[in-house]
């Protein structure tokens, strides 16, 4: 009797086991968040932690309209604002790296300078430093100059942050594509405005979503910048999360949990819509041509 | 009247020279290939035939008029890369529209001329596909049809067939020539293959560290090869080579054969070396021409099928030479032979500076 065999590249039951158990740990602390911002403020306080409970959307309410302990009124809280301010900028910002990354590395990636890996460098290096160093200067330079608590300073930091390492990456995808292609476009007659839009741009769609979720991600969770150079009106959510802590009540953890569990929800809708391009981005030039 | 004259190139990448010294001249509906070892330059010729290779030193004329500067776009050649270098994001039909479109074709030409193109290169089934999910002979196809779908004047071939199996590169030449001769267009074909070379070219050029060093028909540089390295990039299995010292005037002799043989040109006490074409080479028969016999040992076989390729070594010298299937079936590696050449097919080459010599020879 002829034996099965399993079909190649297709793994194991033993493997996807495995693999399940190790994505599993990997998905627990958000599993945590998640199943915390459903319980209430007993639930989430228990000793030992609750893994059955009664679901509840109270923190979820509380997150955009809190009851003032003193008055009992319900009150709007700000975090809508804060929501807007978070997709707004990070969208923003992340998307002009994209642009002026694009086209600087297609620059780098065709028409190197004479020292070209130098400058490359010297962009790089902008990253180098860690961001708890260059702080106070920046934060005095945005105070002189008024751009201190306005959506167009933090866009310009973010922007400026993001794009060292878009260059990078968005040049790779540039350097795997096959030159002839550009050039029998040429040849066809294509100007060179149009090489870059129809002919290399369409080819790196996969890297240029990849790029962009992984500047998103960073530019979405960052802290330190938000909580010194926002001001009220364009305070970002992982500002206003610290904010809640503390107060006069400790920490809410089933309301921060809330707060975090939708603040989770734009990225993951992001990356799932690119989801295909972004596998295919990050295997860029591992396979065959 | 010349189509392309290509005058002098020259292109320098940091220190290496590509192109020292390119100079040839393409008529007008010629087939002419461009043979060269690897990195001799010739798809750096191409390139700069096409504009994209920007040159220190040299002229390119077309169709007469000089386009050494002018832009890539608009130029009327097309080009086939060795890569192929289809638009992977667009269908073949788009592939094979883009040329025209750009040329300013209203839409029903285009679709016309795109479907004349792919029944006549047989891809008609493949239009509304991804370049990418075509197979080899496919995607060289819809190349060839991209290339020759605004009938170019000059087509410029950059080894088109280095990427496909056997079987297809032999199909695939005979396509070429039909092509050229349905459509009449001139074409410039590289290659590093001396088979594609002389199977297709009118004329060949042979290319030596970026310069042209030999042009002429096939037939003259096989029979007539002008200097050494002509003669070992052109024939195959590749020619023998015997170093001697000529004897005497006119006379060399082989420590393998008994006695001097004719060789026109030579001077007494001059270094020589001596081609000898392994088809030149047959068993020895009584009261063939074939006059220079010796004995050898049979080194190595090998069978191609019709013919068999044998490696004789006699005294210090292996030579190369070709048996029918048949006859070569008698022997084995390591029998001895009786094999013998009729001197006058021998190649007389000065050792020092490679130039033939004797008849034929270009002084």
């Amino acid at each position: 009797m002829a034996r099965k065999y399993r079909e190649i590249g297709k793994a194991g039951w033993g493997y996807t086991a495995i693999t399940t158990v190790v994505g599993l740990i990997y998905f627990f602390p958000v599993l945590w968040i998640i199943l915390t911002a459903f319980k209430t403020r007993t639930d989430a306080l228990a000793v030992p932690p609750k893994l059955f409970f009664t679901p509840t959307f109270d923190n979820f309410v509380s997150v955009f309209y809190r009851s003032s302990i003193t008055t009992g009124t319900s009150q709007a809280t700000d975090m809508a604002l804060y929501f807007f301010n978070s997709i707004f900028i990070a969208g923003v910002s992340v998307t002009a790296a994209l642009i002026v990354g694009t086209l600087a590395a297609y620059a780098f990636s065709r028409y190197p300078l004479r020292g070209n890996d130098t400058y490359l460098f010297i962009i790089l290096t902008t990253r180098m430093l860690p961001p708890i160093v260059v702080i106070i200067p920046i934060f005095l330079m945005f105070r002189l100059s008024g751009l201190a608590g306005s959506y167009w300073g933090i866009i310009l930091l973010y922007t400026a942050f993001n794009i060292p390492f878009s260059v990078w990456l968005v040049k790779s995808f540039f350097d795997e594509l096959n030159p002839e292609i550009e050039d029998a476009a040429r040849m066809d007659g294509a100007s060179e405005r149009r090489v870059f839009f129809r002919f290399c741009i369409p080819q790196i769609l996969a890297g240029l979503s990849a790029t962009f979720v992984f500047g998103l991600i960073l530019t979405w969770n960052e802290f330190l910048f938000a909580l010194l150079l926002t001001g009220v009106e364009t305070r970002t959510v992982p500002v206003a999360m610290a904010r809640t802590m503390g107060g006069e009540v400790g920490v809410d953890y089933g309301l921060l949990a809330a707060i975090v569990t939708l603040f989770l929800i734009p990225i993951f809708f992001v990356t799932f819509l690119l989801q295909n391009q972004l596998l295919r981005g990050v295997t860029f030039g591992t396979v065959k041509k | 009247m010349s189509e392309l004259k290509v005058s002098n190139l020259r292109r320098e990448f940091g220190d290496v020279v590509a192109l020292e010294d390119m100079s040839f001249d393409v008529a007008e509906g010629e087939y002419f290939c461009l043979l060269g070892p690897s990195s001799s330059g010739k798809t750096t010729t191409l390139r700069a035939i096409a504009g994209l290779e920007e040159l220190s030193n040299g002229r390119v004329e077309f169709g007469g008029k000089n386009v050494t500067t002018a832009p890539v776009q608009g130029r009327g050649m097309s080009m086939i890369f060795q890569t192929f270098a289809l638009y992977p994001h667009m269908t073949v039909r788009a592939n094979l529209a883009h040329p025209l479109i750009r040329d300013g074709q209203d839409s029903s030409t285009v679709k016309k001329r795109v479907e004349e193109v792919a029944e006549l290169l047989r891809v008609t089934h493949t239009l509304n596909r991804k370049t990418t999910t075509l197979s080899g002979g496919e995607q060289q196809r819809v190349a060839i049809g991209r290339a020759i779908v605004r009938q170019p004047k000059l087509l410029l071939l950059d080894e088109p067939l280095t990427n496909l199996d056997a079987k297809l590169r032999h199909e695939m030449r005979a396509e070429f020539k039909r092509l050229h001769r349905e459509l009449g267009m001139t074409m410039l074909y590289a290659t590093p293959d001396q088979l594609e070379a002389l199977t297709m070219g009118e004329r060949v050029g042979v290319i030596q560290d970026g310069k042209v060093v030999a042009v002429g028909t096939p037939r003259d540089l096989y029979q007539m090869p002008e200097d050494l390295y002509v003669a070992q990039m052109v024939g195959s299995p590749p020619i023998n080579f015997l170093e001697t010292t000529a004897s005497a005037d006119n006379q060399v002799s082989l420590p393998f054969l008994p006695g001097p043989v004719a060789a026109q040109g030579v001077g007494s006490g001059q270094p020589v070396t001596l081609g000898l074409r392994p088809h030149d080479i047959e068993l020895a028969q009584d009261g063939s021409s074939r006059s220079a016999r010796f004995k050898a040992k049979i080194h190595l076989t090998e069978p191609l099928g019709d013919v068999t390729v044998i490696d004789v070594e006699t005294q210090n010298a292996t030579m190369k030479m070709v048996l029918r299937e048949e006859v070569a079936a008698r022997f084995s590696v390591g029998q001895d032979i009786e094999v013998a050449f009729d001197p006058s097919d021998l190649h007389v080459f000065d050792s020092n500076t490679g130039s033939r010599l004797g008849p034929g020879a270009s002084q």
